[in-house]
């Protein structure tokens, strides 16, 4: 019976593969761990951080306790008495002063320990079980099933640190699946278990585990702490490790996708006479501008500011307390530049950039040049761009338009297509008040000035270094397409405009009735809209694949400037977007093809590298060939 | 395990809550496979149930059970009229039971698909052929998709006269589609034999990895089954409500049937086929 219980036939591949493959344009929908594993991963993701947010890796001890109990209640709370104990010294020190390094380095470490110690235990319990519920072998798959699940926890970490362990290991397991043998049907196709095999292959498992990852275990002294098998005879000390995101990061854009207006293709500028801004196009598109782990993890600029609006779903632990937000100034994406303290900012729309200067939510940049290359090196650890490349982007960013907004005069007052609740709305924000200083929401949302006045103030949602410091202003920002690009504030702490609005009204005593403050709110959704904000379809690949031959169309750019490395990065940019997004073709038979002109872009890279231009130029003709021949399939 | 006691509870609580053994003249008791998660099959079938009752007059009991041995054994011993199974279940349970077939799955828009060999794109594997004193996966012996099909390339081939082991060095049950693919990509054995729709189980940057190497023949896709003796009206009338889901305002339940594009007539006929292979196997005594 043990094989029945996890079998995933015709019926189980067609769930995933809605999920996966619908054309839903590249949505990729979670690793699936078990809660525990799940746990297991995100806490030894935070405790690496730096700052560690305890609260947080206390909801994982939380879960691994919880989970834990399930198999042996002892043992669970053994584990809660140790991790407790760890998060009790760090309340004491922080109480005092902040966690010196040294502390969080210890408390760090003994929770990474526990942890590891806790999973190891719940593997080794579960496979006893399965050993001593043999006779009832579907019983006895239940367990083998869970501990298989939870044995993923540190799995990825032994793939790459000891092969030859993981081999092993990964027979062992599916040794252990087919020795539990079938029950058949009908008294028909019983295979009966193979004890012997069963046992040993269990065994193999838990010497394994036990020995590595059991209560020894110590994480490495320096660097990233993984749950690595130190003392196995095959462990190699040097091996890369792939980073991986924590469970409950999501990468994913929004769908529809929000409707990007590029100043010049509005006018009906042929793209192809608009190089500069195609290499822009692509940097912001490129994980290649970045460094590692965000270049490896496919991070650009493009994954917060999707089309250059934002992303709603954005989110790391540990670096994230909102969808769409991040702390930029981390330990995770360039330790060098870590401002030492947890400070995640919402990521802001980009559209009209051009207008919105200073920059930065705390208006900490005047140039959207510097603001973009602090950006490129210092927050996701990128090289020293290249000029030309720079101005690449500025050039793009600088097409980034405000959508249309037909209940808007030009002068930023409601026209006569706006509702009524929201003329009421205008008035309202127009209107002074005692309480803000005789000053109005439009004081500083200036309608004529794209709702903002390019200053920076302290409205109170800062929390300052000391009581008296002056360190809490943030820059205004615009509220055009505000309707559209939830959360709110800088922090993103708020959900909803109604939010929005209600904290002015308590903090401000605004005093407004509940009726004007829908009104304010109407009128918020009023200048925040936009026409036609989403593109009409679901289905992306072929804008996606028409902006990969405007990418193209800087080659000869970056050719012609002698920039070679520039011409690579372009070639591989283009080779790993085809790779991420050809699933989302509507017709797999076209995935070939997709292949095809992703090797021929990668083929003009190896010639690039070795300055074989003219190798370099027949591939980018037969891509160019391809794409015109395909391009009405590749949808 | 206080976990495992209780998805086992919920299903108990779940068969307690129809009144399962007892149906009457105007009862039809549904049995629903759940794969993973049967919290979430007992939700997603709600909306179908209520459905089924508006549509056929009936009122539809059911129960999820986490096995085909369950879905079977129920419609054998008449505690379940209708469920859902697998091509080689319904085989079985119509020889051993006496189970009809009213509809066929239609996925991708075919009512049928085929098992592969899938083996790493890097392994340097071209053929069947190469797989000699090489290790394989399938998915589960009592499985058209995960063994029967897939072996038979290799019996037709000559390479197998009745056991795989005669070929290949290790044969595994992994347990399931994922798994079995999951241990090629991984390098845990050199190929698997298992249903096509196993590939999109891997994530995108993984699939890239995999290649096939053979494709068996085309096997009929899950079905919905009938036991004996089950009245031929009220058959009649959840048939016509089924395929009624094919177009239409209620289109969408279709999401909570296993994510299907909907449903086609089928018969015993349909199943001639994967019921040749069985007997071959000696499952049909």
């Amino acid at each position: 019976m043990a094989i029945h219980r996890h079998k995933s036939h015709f019926l189980s591949c067609i769930c995933l593969l809605l999920l996966s493959t619908a054309g839903f344009a590249h949505i990729v929908p979670p690793e699936e761990f078990h809660p525990m594993a799940e746990s297991y991963r995100r806490l030894a993701f935070m405790v690496n951080l730096n700052p560690v947010l305890w609260d947080e890796v206390k909801k994982d001890t939380d879960a691994i306790a919880h989970e834990l109990g399930h198999i042996n209640s002892e043992m669970a709370l053994s584990y809660s008495a140790s991790v407790d104990h760890v998060f009790m010294e760090v309340e004491a020190e922080i109480q005092v002063s902040l966690a010196t390094p040294a502390m969080r380095k210890k408390a760090s470490r003994a929770l990474f320990a526990h942890s590891t110690h806790a999973i190891s235990t719940a593997i080794d319990e579960l496979l006893n079980l399965a050993k001593i519920d043999i006779d009832e072998p579907e019983k006895s798959g239940g367990y083998l099933a869970t501990a298989r699940k939870i044995w993923s926890a540190y799995e990825h970490e032994l793939k790459y640190s000891d092969p030859s362990a993981y081999f092993n290991l990964g027979q062992a397991w599916l040794d252990a699946s087919s020795a539990l043998g079938s029950p058949g049907l009908f008294g028909a196709g019983t295979i009966p278990t193979d004890i012997e095999r069963f046992n040993t292959a269990l065994t193999t498992i838990q010497e394994f585990n036990t020995v590595h990852f059991g209560e020894t275990f110590s994480p490495a002294e320096k660097g990233w702490m993984y749950p690595l098998p130190f003392n196995s005879p095959t462990f190699d000390g040097l091996a890369d490790i792939p980073t991986k995101l924590p469970p409950g990061s999501n990468m994913n854009k929004q769908l529809p996708r929000p409707r990007q207006i590029l100043g010049m293709v509005e006018r009906g500028v042929d793209e192809s006479e608009t190089p500069l801004i195609a290499l822009g196009d692509l940097a912001f598109d490129s994980s290649y501008i970045f460094g590692e782990p965000a270049r490896s993890l496919l991070i650009s600029c493009n994954t917060c500011h999707n089309k250059g609006t934002t992303n709603p779903k954005f989110f790391i632990p540990g670096l994230s307390t909102h969808s769409g937000g991040l702390d930029v100034s981390s330990s995770f994406f360039k330790p060098a530049a870590n401002n030492g303290h947890f400070d995640p900012l919402d990521s802001p729309d980009l559209r009209g950039i051009r207008f919105t200067a200073p920059y930065g939510r705390n208006a900490r940049f005047a140039s959207l040049r510097e603001f973009v290359r602090n950006v490129i090196v210092n927050e996701f650890n990128g090289p020293e761009p290249d000029p030309m490349l720079m101005d690449g982007i500025i050039a793009y960013m600088n097409e980034f338009d405000f959508l249309p907004n037909s209940s808007l005069n030009r002068d930023g007052t409601l026209n006569e297509n706006a509702s009524a609740a929201a003329m009421a709305g205008e008035e309202i924000f127009n209107k002074t008040f005692e309480t803000m200083n005789n000053k109005s929401c439009a004081s500083c949302h200036i309608p004529n000035n794209h709702f903002l006045d390019r200053q920076s103030h302290d409205i109170g949602t800062v929390g300052g270094t000391t009581p008296y410091s002056l360190d809490r202003a943030l820059d205004t920002p615009t509220l055009l397409s505000v309707k559209n690009t939830p959360p709110y504030m800088h922090d993103g702490r708020f959900a909803t405009l109604t939010e929005v609005v209600e904290w002015f009204n308590v903090e401000y005593s605004l005093e407004l009735k509940k009726k004007e403050q829908e009104e304010l709110v109407a009128y918020l959704n009023t200048i925040g809209d936009g026409e036609e904000s989403f593109e009409d379809t679901m289905y992306t690949l072929e804008a996606e694949m028409e902006e990969f031959s405007f990418f193209l169309s800087s080659y000869e750019l970056a050719l012609e400037a002698g920039k070679l490395d520039m011409a690579g990065a372009i070639f591989q940019t283009i080779t790993t977007e085809i790779h991420a997004h050809k699933w989302d073709v509507q017709d797999q038979k076209y995935i070939p093809v997709l292949n095809e002109m992703a090797d021929l872009m990668d083929s003009a890279y190896m010639a690039i590298l070795g300055n074989d231009v003219d190798t370099a130029n027949e591939h980018v003709a037969t891509y160019r060939e391809m794409y015109a021949a395909n391009a009405e399939n590749l949808k | 395990m206080k976990h495992l006691a209780l998805i086992t509870l919920t299903l108990l609580t779940a068969f307690a809550s129809v009144g399962y053994a007892h149906a009457d003249s105007n009862e039809i008791r549904i049995a629903f496979i759940a794969y993973q998660n049967p919290e979430q099959v007992i939700e997603d079938v709600k909306p179908v149930i209520a459905y089924l009752e508006k549509e056929t007059g009936m009122k539809v009991k059911y129960n999820v059970a986490t096995n085909y041995t369950g879905i079977v054994e129920a419609l054998r011993n008449k505690t379940a009229d209708m469920g859902f199974m697998g091509p080689l279940q319904y085989v079985m349970a119509h020889h051993y039971a006496g189970a009809t077939p009213i509809l066929g799955e239609v996925y991708q828009g075919k009512p049928e698909y085929v098992s592969r060999i899938f083996v790493r794109k890097d392994s340097g594997i071209k053929t069947i052929q190469d797989l000699k004193a090489k290790s394989i996966a399938f998915t589960d012996p009592i499985s058209s998709s995960g063994y029967l099909y897939p072996l038979e390339l290799f019996r037709s081939s000559g390479l197998v006269k009745k056991d795989a082991s005669e070929f290949f060095k290790r044969t595994y049950f992994a347990g399931g589609d994922e798994q079995a693919i999951r241990a090629v990509l991984n390098g845990f054995v050199d190929a698997a034999g298992i249903g096509q729709f196993a590939y999109n189980l891997l994530r995108p940057e993984e699939r890239s990895e995999i290649i096939t190497i053979a494709d068996s023949a085309p096997l009929p896709s899950h079905c919905v089954v009938l036991r004996e003796g089950f009245s031929p009206s009220m058959a009649k009338k959840l048939k016509k409500a089924l395929l009624a889901l094919n177009e239409g305002p209620n289109k969408h339940l279709l999401q909570n049937l296993y994510g299907v594009d909907g449903y086609v007539p089928v018969t015993n006929e349909t199943y001639a086929g994967v019921e040749k292979v069985a007997r071959s196997h000696g499952l049909l005594r």
